[in-house]
């Protein structure tokens, strides 16, 4: 469905290149998840893919289609975003779930779009706060807005950057095990990047270890070897196995 | 109840909030017809309002306090909802609807012209004699306006060509606006007495100037500049949640800022042309209402018209009353009504709780 071809991009003309010539792919139904330290160029290859920023040089594909040939308004239709940074204005819940729909209704919401932000809201469990403003929620309660507005953009790609960063255990799971469960049943692909590598094994299908604007290594979960990840974190870690389970623990004891 | 049913709840009070609103304003202005300083009773006025009072009472009633009420009506409104749109779109609370100079400029032309033309191009240099009716009588209007435009043009060009981030146009607006302030400084300062009166004067806005047909204009261009933000409301809530989830949303934002700052500004400079600087109006009105029911652009836009409308028709009512027989600067007075009312909004609790987050 994604495929990125030797992605390049820097910020100036003059600034050094963030990205290296990035190469994935990612196909619908999957959960991708994209490894690496701070500043390895994560954001920056999903603004990419996003259509945020322009790329420098190589080609973003999706369906076949170069990306950046898509129409906004359409391109909304395919790929959604959860920043990691969520931003709302003094809107309540449900108008910015709402907003989600924008670009099929351009001027007024229509009863389809109420019912599948309703639905949406439902399953995120978020009605009871839907009359609220979302800038009275928590910071995990916006986390989870942000999600449910993503969700009822009904893209064909979502991109999480950092989804469980402001969310305790239980709403983490929810968000991981709703983000699978749609990726299977509507066949939708997700990309999301993450720091932390257990919750990363449990939740992706496919990972991309991404260091100094390039993949370096990507695969399925066999790809999560010690020297793989100390080599991509600049770390020593160790890993074990439980009931068959890869198990990472950070530290030298 | 639940949630549907409340959040559905809210939505029926905001539009319930708003019809009180429009129905507040079409009463007050009703009631400002019939208050000023001429001591007219309210039944001489209304015998002048069907035709049968004296001469002085119905030109007082039809010629001067209506075009009067009505410019109050509609610049409120303009500058009012142009303040929302600017701090929507440049994602500054800060904003006003002249922070891209418009009222510098327009101070600067109609300065200009006063001061160098005489008002009305009747000859160039101070003519002591013709400050306030020159051969024509839109000549410092148009003046103000095209100086206005040419500092919008400026800017949003400028903008154009590199970069439109919000900050850099706030701080190109700021620029701009002080090249005009040092160029009017420059042109008070080899005026005459008697220019200098008159440009200051006119700096000083003024809702007396407004005719019938100065009305018509402002109206036509508020008209359509808030048919065109009521039509883009979800798109600026979109913009609420920056430019990067906009543009994933499927906005084209650069396009959205562009014109949002264009037609806001040139709400902006037709009033200012037309009636001088009437400050604050566009910072105050819009952050009530947004204090108070939030910023989802449906309700925010008309709410700003509407409170926009009252303020300015307020503070001319009382400018017209309070100066026996001269009527104040009613920029002045707004400031005045408007600040305190500010201030105990955005320390109110209410309003503390709003701003969390």
């Amino acid at each position: 469905m994604l495929k990125v071809e030797n992605l390049t991009f820097r910020y100036g003309r003059r600034s050094a290149p963030v990205l290296q010539g990035v190469n994935m792919e990612l196909k619908a139904g999957e959960v991708g998840i994209l490894l690496g330290k701070n500043g390895s160029g994560k954001t920056t290859l999903f603004k990419n893919i996003l259509g945020i920023c322009s790329p420098s040089g190589g080609r973003i594909l999706f369906d076949g289609e170069q990306l950046l040939r898509i129409p906004l308004k359409k391109r909304a239709g395919k790929i959604a975003y959860v920043p990691q940074d969520v931003q709302f204005g003094a809107l309540s819940v449900f108008d910015s779930v709402l907003l989600s729909r924008i670009s099929r209704f351009g001027l007024a919401a229509g009863r389809e779009d109420y019912e599948v932000v309703e639905r949406v809201l439902a399953d995120m469990q978020l009605l009871q706060y839907a009359a609220r403003s979302v800038e009275k929620l928590s910071g995990g309660e916006r986390q989870k807005v942000a999600i449910a507005r993503a969700l009822s953009q009904e893209p064909r790609l979502i991109i999480f950057d950092e989804p469980t960063g402001n969310l305790d255990i239980a709403n983490e799971q929810l968000i991981t095990e709703e983000a699978r469960r749609l990726a299977r049943e509507r066949n939708i692909g997700i990309l999301s990047s993450l720091h932390d590598l257990n919750q990363a094994l449990s939740f992706g299908d496919r990972f991309f270890f991404m260091k100094d604007g390039v993949i370096k290594y990507s695969g399925g979960e066999e790809q999560f070897t010690e020297a793989v990840i100390n080599d991509i974190f600049d770390s020593k870690v160790r890993i074990i196995e439980h009931e068959g389970e890869k198990i990472i623990l950070g530290g030298n004891r | 109840m639940d949630e549907k049913s409340l959040y559905l709840k809210t939505k029926r009070k905001k539009v319930a909030v708003i019809a009180i609103m429009a129905a507040a304003v079409v009463v007050l202005a009703f009631i400002c017809w019939f208050v000023g300083s001429s001591g007219m009773s309210l039944n001489e006025g209304l015998k002048a309002l069907f035709g049968r009072g004296t001469v002085n009472n119905m030109r007082i009633i039809w010629n001067i306090r209506l075009p009067r009420v009505l410019a109050a009506l509609i610049a409120g409104a303009g500058l009012s909802v142009s303040g929302l749109i600017m701090q929507t779109a440049l994602n500054n609370s800060m904003a006003s609807p002249s922070t891209l100079g418009v009222s510098n400029a327009a101070v600067f032309g109609a300065n200009l012209s006063i001061i160098a033309f005489a008002g009305g191009f009747l000859s160039t240099g101070n003519n002591v004699n013709s400050y306030t009716v020159g051969a024509n009588p839109y000549a410092t209007s148009t003046m103000a306006f095209l100086f206005a435009v040419l500092s919008i043009l400026l800017i949003l060009g400028l903008c154009r060509i590199r970069t439109f981030s919000p900050n850099v146009v706030v701080l190109a607006g700021i620029a701009m606006g002080s090249v005009w302030t040092a160029g009017t400084t420059i042109l008070q300062f080899y005026a005459t007495d008697v220019g200098l009166s008159a440009a200051v004067i006119w700096n000083f806005g003024d809702l007396g100037r407004a005719t019938y047909r100065t009305d018509l204009i402002m109206f036509a261009v508020v008209a359509l500049g808030s048919l065109y933000f009521m039509l883009m409301s979800w798109r600026y809530n979109a913009l609420l949640s920056g430019d990067a989830t906009a543009k994933t949303l499927g906005i084209n934002v650069g396009r959205l800022r562009f014109f949002s700052l264009l037609i806001a500004s040139m709400i902006t400079a037709v009033c200012v042309s037309f009636l001088g600087v009437i400050g604050f109006v566009g910072i105050i009105c819009p952050h009530i209402v947004k204090k108070l029911m939030g910023q989802d652009h449906r309700y925010a836009t008309p709410a700003s018209m509407l409170s926009g409308s009252l303020l300015l028709l307020l503070a001319d009512t009382l400018s017209r009353s309070i100066g026996s027989g001269s009527a104040l600067p009613v920029g002045a007075i707004t400031t005045l009504l408007g600040a305190p009312f500010f201030v105990s909004i955005i320390f109110s609790k209410r309003g503390a709780s709003n701003a969390e987050g």
